[in-house]
């Protein structure tokens, strides 16, 4: 039998609740509504993260683009993208929503740029 | 002397001002923004990570992306925008002295003032770290700009001391930047931040979090060598015989922040000491007519959609105040009740229409009923499962009740001990 | 005397565990050997010797078994250096950059001399000066009879002049003891008549009442207090600033992160340094805390610096003016010295503490130290608070034995001065050790001819926090980058940065700006200020941000960038 315990973050309440797996079937408990259920089923079974770095930008000022993805991708998938992401290189300018590494590996999930990066020079 | 005229001038780009400006403008007042950074943004421009905009836009937004949204509107709307500019001086009859390499000294000469320089991060000597003063001792906020802004790492292994929101989620944002964080110190017996933080921050690295401890010195000469950390009692103070040494070439400070209020000061506007911001009323106005203020500069907030309306709130003031010079008397005391730490605005009048109360508990309770009365009229009552200090509460009142002593706040519930 | 000094050892409790032997060495040095329990042991063993009657001075090498100073090697450094082989030959080499090496440089650049200052930090004043808390005391304090009581008089009186000459901020404010109670009364008596021996003018003894009426913010609880209005204040690395300059102006060379490592005496005396061997015909032992050791150096050791620690408490800014002068208390009810005061740039300052300590650089600060500061100075003044304080710090004095100045030319080595146990009063005297130190200089060398164009005077450079809205405006025009503020906290601009960085005395690293122009010395201690200093430093410079550091070698403040563009780079878009 499998334990675990999760704090859920889905409101302030913080319930903890525990999670069962006995190999064939999953139960909770701790939790005080069904939306906490479903975290908990779901940080066991395929938790999910939103991706949230920072990419080069040369030309740039600032020098570092930061990007978030459009949806979340799977915890244990997120240091690769972010490893993939660390090598990535973009140049000036840039727009908000520019898609600067689309469905990245493959997760059906595009990287976009958060923010408008000028050219260095015409921020002086 | 450059002489510029403006209806409402803005100090400080941050997301406060930008709301502030925009709704200004919108209104149909000329607005000028003037920001010291070299771009629009405030602190958001370093906030990269997510859970900004979830009420405002219904959207999980970046810090940028946030801000993005603003700038743009603000560009669109025309708003006036002196960037690389330093506000010097703002006088009673609201002008306001500012410098840039481009225009030189600058008055601008406004009908109405915005105050919404945010907050600055408290430093080593404020929460008494001893020991010797070696390169490599930052707060969350440089780390981040730093990181984030700069591209550079500024050491390799990190101890954090403070587990609010800006601590975790620079622990986090080192970890996956290659720094390794031994740990997170926190010298009260509950966490600073929100516990989503907490899982995502700290849990999914493993990075442990210490209740109870501190760091009590630092050591090395010229570049932070490591730190001693150590428990604490219930009066906070280092237990003898508990320290620990801790080898690192960085400590990074998220001690708290303190709205940054000079300007203010120097212009004796009535001070709150428990926010360290101006008094204020239901329409964000100070002490002093005409001037008004908004976001961390009046009171530190944890969701940057509270500091986008109380900005609007300002402008809306600021516009009323031009067009029909808003009364600036009949105030009545908001009153910090039961197991409430602050409250603002700290005034209200008697007949104002949707007010929006922002306050702090002092201890964290569970099944909490937040009341707002107005002498013996309840005005209104919330039911929160949970109340924490780290964890803003807003109420919106529909009415600020018809007059008599003013209205108070008290929160009741369970003591979670 | 060393049979007076056992005399004096036998029976003390402290002494009880030590081994001590004591000889005399060229008539009148008493040298310490042998081993203490604890390092306040060897302290107090020093104390003991220095008050033997007919001991000129002592040596102390006695090691403790729990805490010693730290061992310094440096053959290394020596054989590089003479390998290297000689850089420089000049007249006057002065090793240390600090006040009283500035002001001694400043002062003999009268005469046709080549003068070298060397200073083994990559500043100036960057050894104790910079920690000082640039009181300049009236002289009630120092024993009637030793140097330092003398020239802390002088010194004082000749400060105005200083100031004038050097276009530094020197407040003259007057400085309080504090009597309590009757207990009091006794050392305040002391004061008063060794002040009057040593010369303090207007030295009074004056009512609670009267000493409020001067200083509103002084505690109600002082009943009496002893008046000295001659006693002043400066920023000690403001001064140091404005005579280096002045000191180069009239053709001083300065040489940074330059460490002596070994002296050969001789004609020329060969100076072995980290940089190579300088030539010089005299030397000036102007090295703070590190005196001793270059006096050992050139093989005549006969003093012993002990390292005492002091703290000192930053307020903020927004209390200027509450309480400008220094008010102290009586060793009745404190032994240590010191007590809040206000510097002329309007921050309260409060301490210095001071505990003996082995290490010559150990600038640690203990909870202790900020305790006894604070405690103290809220027993003397109302209306502060601890959330007033914005930071601390602390600085090492460079104390011999005898608790003096040591002024005076080698009784060993031809053309060799030592300038040493500059500890408080050192920056109240620094005039009057300059004008020592050139008489000295004068009798070593009989007939030295001046320079015709010899130039006292320097100016200032104009602070922009200081200046009206018309001369900000002017400075504006005369550059452009005085518009862009950096330093929020004390209204420091880049044009002011830059200059600092490109100034006759360089200021090449973080604590150097900030020394020079405030930046990063305000309420919130660099936040905002520090990443953009840190880029214009690097840009100036011509350096990789990763290359700029607090306070030279080892202090780096970055550690690596953060993306490596070089290898495996996706391009995107």
């Amino acid at each position: 039998m499998t334990e675990k315990m999760y704090t859920c973050i889905v409101c302030p309440k913080s319930c903890r609740i525990v999670l069962y797996d006995d190999g064939e079937k999953r139960s909770v408990t701790g939790n005080g509504c069904k939306r906490g259920e479903s975290y908990a089923l779901n940080e066991y079974a395929n938790p999910m993260r939103m991706i949230t770095t920072a990419v080069r930008v040369i030309g740039g000022k600032p020098g570092l683009l930061p990007v978030i993805s459009t949806g979340e991708v799977p915890r244990d998938k997120l240091m690769a993208c972010m490893a993939e992401l660390y090598a990535t290189v973009t140049s000036a300018p840039v727009k908000q929503g520019d898609v600067i590494v689309e469905n990245v590996l493959g997760l059906n999930v595009d990287i976009i740029a958060s923010r408008d990066i000028k050219k260095k020079e015409e921020t002086v | 002397m450059k002489i510029l005229k403006t209806d409402v001038a803005v100090i400080g780009g941050g997301p406060a001002g930008l709301a502030a400006a925009l709704e200004a403008s919108k209104l149909g007042a000329k607005a000028m923004i003037l920001e010291r950074d070299f771009e629009l943004g405030g602190i958001l421009q370093q906030c990269i990570h997510d859970g900004f905009g979830l009420l405002k836009f219904g959207r999980r937004m970046s810090g940028c992306q946030y801000a993005q949204f603003y700038i743009d509107a603000v560009g669109e709307e025309g708003v006036d925008v002196l960037t690389d500019t330093m506000v010097l001086e703002i006088t009673p009859d609201k002008k306001v002295y500012a410098v840039n390499s481009t225009d030189g000294l600058v008055c601008v000469e406004a009908r109405a003032v915005v105050l919404s320089m945010g907050c600055r991060e408290r430093t080593r000597s404020q929460v008494f770290i001893l020991g010797t003063r070696p390169a490599g001792v930052y707060t969350a906020g440089q780390v981040q700009r730093i990181i984030n802004m700069e591209g550079y790492l500024p050491g390799k292994r990190a101890v954090i001391l403070g587990s609010g929101d800006i601590g975790m989620i620079m622990a986090r944002r080192m970890t996956l930047e290659g720094i390794s964080v031994p740990g997170v110190y926190e010298v009260m017996p509950a966490p600073g931040g929100l516990t989503r933080n907490i899982v995502q921050c700290l849990n999914d690295y493993d990075i442990p979090l210490h209740l109870n401890h501190t760091v009590v010195q630092v050591h090395g000469k010229k570049r932070v060598e490591g730190v001693t950390v150590a428990r604490v009692d219930e009066r906070r103070k280092p237990v003898p015989g508990t320290e620990k040494r801790i080898d690192c070439d960085l400590l990074v400070l998220s001690v708290g922040l303190i709205p940054e209020n000079e300007l203010s000061r120097a212009i004796d506007i009535e001070m709150d000491p428990v926010t360290n911001g101006p008094v204020v009323g239901a329409d964000m106005m100070t002490s002093v007519p005409g001037i008004f203020a908004a976001g961390n500069a009046v009171a530190v907030f944890d969701l940057v959609d509270y500091v986008s309306d109380t900005g609007e709130r300002a402008a809306r003031g600021a516009v009323r105040y031009i067009g029909d010079g808003t009364k600036t008397g009949g105030w009545l005391p908001v009153t910090a009740g039961e197991n409430v730490l602050y409250v603002v605005p700290q005034k209200v009048r008697p007949g104002d229409e949707a007010v929006d109360l922002y306050l702090r508990v002092l201890r964290p309770m569970r099944d909490a009923a937040v009341t707002v009365r107005a002498g013996n009229d309840t005005l209104r009552q919330d039911r929160h499962a949970v109340v924490n200090p780290p964890e803003m509460v807003r109420v919106r009142l529909e009415r600020a009740g018809d007059g008599g002593a003013g209205i108070r706040v008290d929160v009741i519930g369970e003591e979670v001990l | 005397m060393v049979d007076e000094f056992y005399m004096r050892l036998k029976g003390k409790e402290r002494f009880a565990d030590c081994d001590i032997r004591a000889e005399v060495k060229d008539g009148d040095i008493l040298w310490l050997s042998g081993i203490a329990p604890k390092w306040e042991n060897v302290v107090a063993a020093g104390h003991l010797a220095a008050s033997v009657p007919g001991v000129r001075n002592v040596v102390n090498h006695m090691r403790a078994l729990d805490h010693n100073p730290p061992e310094h090697d440096r053959t290394a450094v020596a054989e590089t250096g003479r390998a290297i082989g000689v850089i420089e030959r000049v007249d006057v080499l002065i090793i240390g950059a600090g006040i009283t090496g500035c002001g001694a440089a400043r002062q003999l650049a009268k005469y046709r001399q080549s003068i070298l200052v060397v200073d083994k930090c990559n500043d100036i004043g960057e050894g104790n000066t910079k920690s000082n808390n640039g009181m300049v005391h009236s002289g009630y304090d120092s024993k009637h009879g030793t140097l330092k009581a003398k020239l802390n008089v002088e010194g004082n009186a000749k400060y105005d002049g200083w100031a004038r000459e050097l276009g530094f901020k020197f407040n003259r404010t007057g400085s309080f003891v504090a009597g309590f109670d009757e207990s009091d009364r006794v050392h305040m008596e002391y004061f008063l008549e060794n002040g009057t021996k040593n010369g303090v003018p207007g030295i009074e003894i004056i009512s609670g009442e009267r000493a409020r009426e001067i200083a509103p913010y002084l505690s109600d609880e002082i009943r009496f207090a002893l008046w000295t209005p001659s006693a002043g204040y400066v920023e000690p690395q403001e001064v140091t600033l404005a005579l280096a300059e002045n000191a180069i102006d009239n053709g001083v060379r300065l040489m940074l992160e330059t460490e002596v490592a070994a002296i050969e005496t001789g004609e020329p005396h060969r100076v072995v340094t980290n940089r190579g061997v300088i030539e010089a015909g005299t030397v000036i032992n102007a090295a703070g805390a590190r005196a001793d050791e270059i006096a050992a150096m050139a093989g005549d050791e006969f003093f012993t610096i002990h390292p005492r620690r002091g703290t000192l408490v930053i307020l903020d800014k927004s209390l200027k003016g509450r309480l400008i002068q220094f008010v102290g208390t009586t060793p009745a009810n404190h032994t240590k010295g010191g007590g809040p005061t206000e510097t002329p740039e309007g921050n309260p300052l409060w301490g210095p503490s001071a505990i003996e300590v082995p290490d010559k650089e150990d600038y640690a600060v203990d909870a202790d130290d900020i305790e006894f500061i604070m405690e103290k100075g809220f027993k003397l003044t109302r209306g502060f608070k601890m959330s007033d304080v914005i930071t601390y710090f602390s600085g090492i004095r460079a104390s011999t034995y005898k608790e003096d100045f040591i002024i005076e030319a080698s009784r060993k080595v031809e053309r060799f001065i030592h300038v040493a146990g500059m500890q408080s009063p050192a920056v109240a005297a620094a005039p009057a050790v300059a004008d020592l130190l050139e008489e000295i200089f004068r009798n070593m060398h009989p007939g030295i001819e001046q320079k015709e164009d010899y130039n006292p005077y320097r100016t200032p450079p104009k602070e922009f926090r200081y200046c009206t809205m018309e001369e900000r405006e002017e400075l504006i025009r005369q550059d452009p980058r005085h518009g862009h503020v950096v330093c929020r906290c004390e209204t420091v601009t880049e044009a002011e940065i830059v200059n600092a960085i490109h100034g006759k005395v360089p200021a090449r690293t973080m604590d150097a700006i900030k020394r020079r122009t405030r930046a990063g010395m305000g309420r919130c201690q660099s936040g905002f200020c520090c990443v953009r200093v840190l880029d214009i430093l690097a840009r100036e410079l011509g350096l990789s941000p990763l290359e700029v550091t607090k306070n030279g070698t080892g202090s780096d403040l970055l550690y690596a960038p953060s993306r490596q563009p070089e290898e495996g780079e996706v391009r995107a878009k």
